[in-house]
């Protein structure tokens, strides 16, 4: 018997979730992948959105390539997939929105795909699951007041889940990440 | 536009089985369970061309996770070549086309029902485990809804409760294989049914481990470095099970989980549960170059998180 064949597309879509597991399980340390800009995000919504999922994004071309999975697009208050590729200081009230989860179904929380810059700005310190010694990374272009809020939403086990895309990288930061601005 | 441009050339079998759309849903769900380490995620478990109960769980993950670059090692209770683990492996290899190995140190993803092995895994490597039982609090409270609010409010007082009466009635912690842990301090998780021996190498781990079962359709994770604590009282300590005074018979090993081999005359042998392991030992007997691993614990059974593990006696 023949292997089945790995099509293009189901190729990215494996190794974009490889890159979306090993990020999530080791917080901070940057995942390499294949695409980049608003293409990564696209990557990021095909390996995971589909008709059984519901999304946003304040992207326009964004929400054109996304339109093709089959999702539905919601709100902000509550769309379990958000894809914000710009992220003004204005985006601060429609995360704050963002569902966390009750405590019968954290899992019903939202995944955050973000736009930041690697290497620049803030010093921020990491520690929590994944994580064997407090780790330092630069996560800039973050809109001024974040850090607060998501310490204020991420109360274990309820919050959202992030992915930062920065170029053609990925960096993954649970709820159990521990965020301290330096 | 033809409909041929638009579709992909016909094939009997998507790649790794699954369709896209079951592979989407399976990995939203472990990406979830990764963010809520020991939190039991509902998934829809597919249909499979085996029995549930017979590692689908498992295998479903294996599949959403796998890619033609990987290499697969599947054992069952610590053999590479038992009937389950030798189906589920050429399952997956024919399915994707991956390498398969027993050597431990060589594989990027581990599937296991019911063992972890003696070598240490290390950053980067997945260990999938077989799960017949999520639920730890099955046996102090069989309804699964009460069971979820429990968890929901980190109510676990049935399970210590349980644990004081065991040791009332017994002295000792009667718990066997799937030993309860609690882990990053607020789920209580089943870890499968792996001995007491293997429960602390999933404290502070190197690698990903994901549990699945198939017919109770929830999948939950150990991210890398996250505590997991085997439940214990303060001054009573959890105790792995001593493998003092046996030797393998095979390879000579000392200090590893063992399987009990009956002989005629009422008598026991020993010999080495992980096969992969052993298979290597034997060959640097024979006089070949084989790379073993740092195992878990050392050859005189001290474990290598040194604080982790309490004798009492």
């Amino acid at each position: 018997m023949i292997t089945p064949q790995l099509t293009a597309f189901e190729a990215q879509s494996q190794q974009t979730f490889q890159a979306l597991m090993w990020a999530l399980s080791y917080p901070g340390r940057a995942q390499r992948i294949a695409e980049v800009g608003v293409a990564a995000f696209a990557a990021v919504g095909a390996t995971l959105i589909d008709l059984e999922t519901s999304y946003y994004t304040n992207h326009a071309g964004l929400a054109q390539l996304l339109a093709h999975s089959g999702a539905r697009t919601l709100g902000p208050q509550q769309a379990h997939y958000q894809f914000y590729p710009d992220l003004p200081t204005m985006a601060l009230d429609d995360l704050a929105l963002a569902p966390v989860g009750t405590y019968l179904d954290p899992d019903a929380s939202a995944t955050l795909v973000l736009s930041c810059h690697l290497g620049a700005g803030e010093r921020l310190r990491l520690s929590g699951p994944g994580i064997p010694a407090p780790f330092m990374v630069n996560l800039g272009g973050l809109p001024p007041g974040f850090w607060e809020l998501r310490t204020k939403v991420c109360q274990f086990p309820l919050g959202w889940d992030i992915f930062f895309i920065a170029h053609d990288h990925l960096i993954g930061l649970p709820r159990t990440t521990t965020v301290e601005v330096l | 536009m033809r409909l041929q441009q638009l579709a992909h050339p016909r094939h009997d079998y998507s790649y790794a089985f699954l369709d896209e759309f079951a592979k989407r849903e399976l990995r939203r769900r472990i990406l979830k369970a990764i963010a809520i380490p020991g939190y039991q995620v509902p998934y829809a478990s597919r249909e499979l061309p085996m029995a549930r109960g017979w590692g689908t769980g498992g295998l479903q993950v294996t599949l959403a996770a796998v890619g033609p670059t990987d290499t697969v090692k599947v054992i069952d209770q610590g053999a590479d070549d038992s009937v389950n683990a030798a189906n589920l492996r050429r399952f997956i290899a024919r399915m994707a086309g991956v390498q398969t190995t027993t050597d431990t140190l060589a594989a990027t993803i581990i599937q296991s029902r019911h063992r972890i092995p003696e070598e240490r895994l290390r950053e980067g490597q997945l260990l999938v485990l077989q799960v017949p039982v999520p639920e730890p609090l099955t046996h102090v409270e069989p309804s699964v809804t009460r069971a979820r609010q429990m968890h929901a409010d980190a109510d676990y007082a049935l399970i210590w409760l349980e644990l004081h009466e065991q040791l009332v009635r017994y002295r000792t912690f009667t718990g066997g294989a799937d030993y309860p842990v609690v882990v990053y301090g607020r789920y209580l998780m089943a870890p499968s049914p792996i001995p007491r021996w293997d429960t602390p190498m999933l404290h502070q781990a190197a690698h990903l481990t994901l549990l699945s079962a198939g017919r109770e359709k929830r999948l939950y994770a150990v991210p890398p470095y996250t505590d997991v604590r085997p439940i214990e009282f303060e001054d009573v300590h959890f105790q792995v099970e001593s493998q003092a005074g046996r030797v393998c018979a095979q390879t000579g090993a000392v200090n590893r989980f063992m399987n009990e081999v009956p002989q005629p005359d009422g008598s026991s042998r020993y010999i080495l549960s992980d096969t992969g392991y052993a298979a290597k030992l034997v060959r640097r007997t024979q006089g070949e170059v084989v790379e073993i691993g740092a195992t878990y614990y050392d050859e005189q059974g001290r474990f290598y998180h040194t604080e982790f593990l309490h004798h009492d006696d």
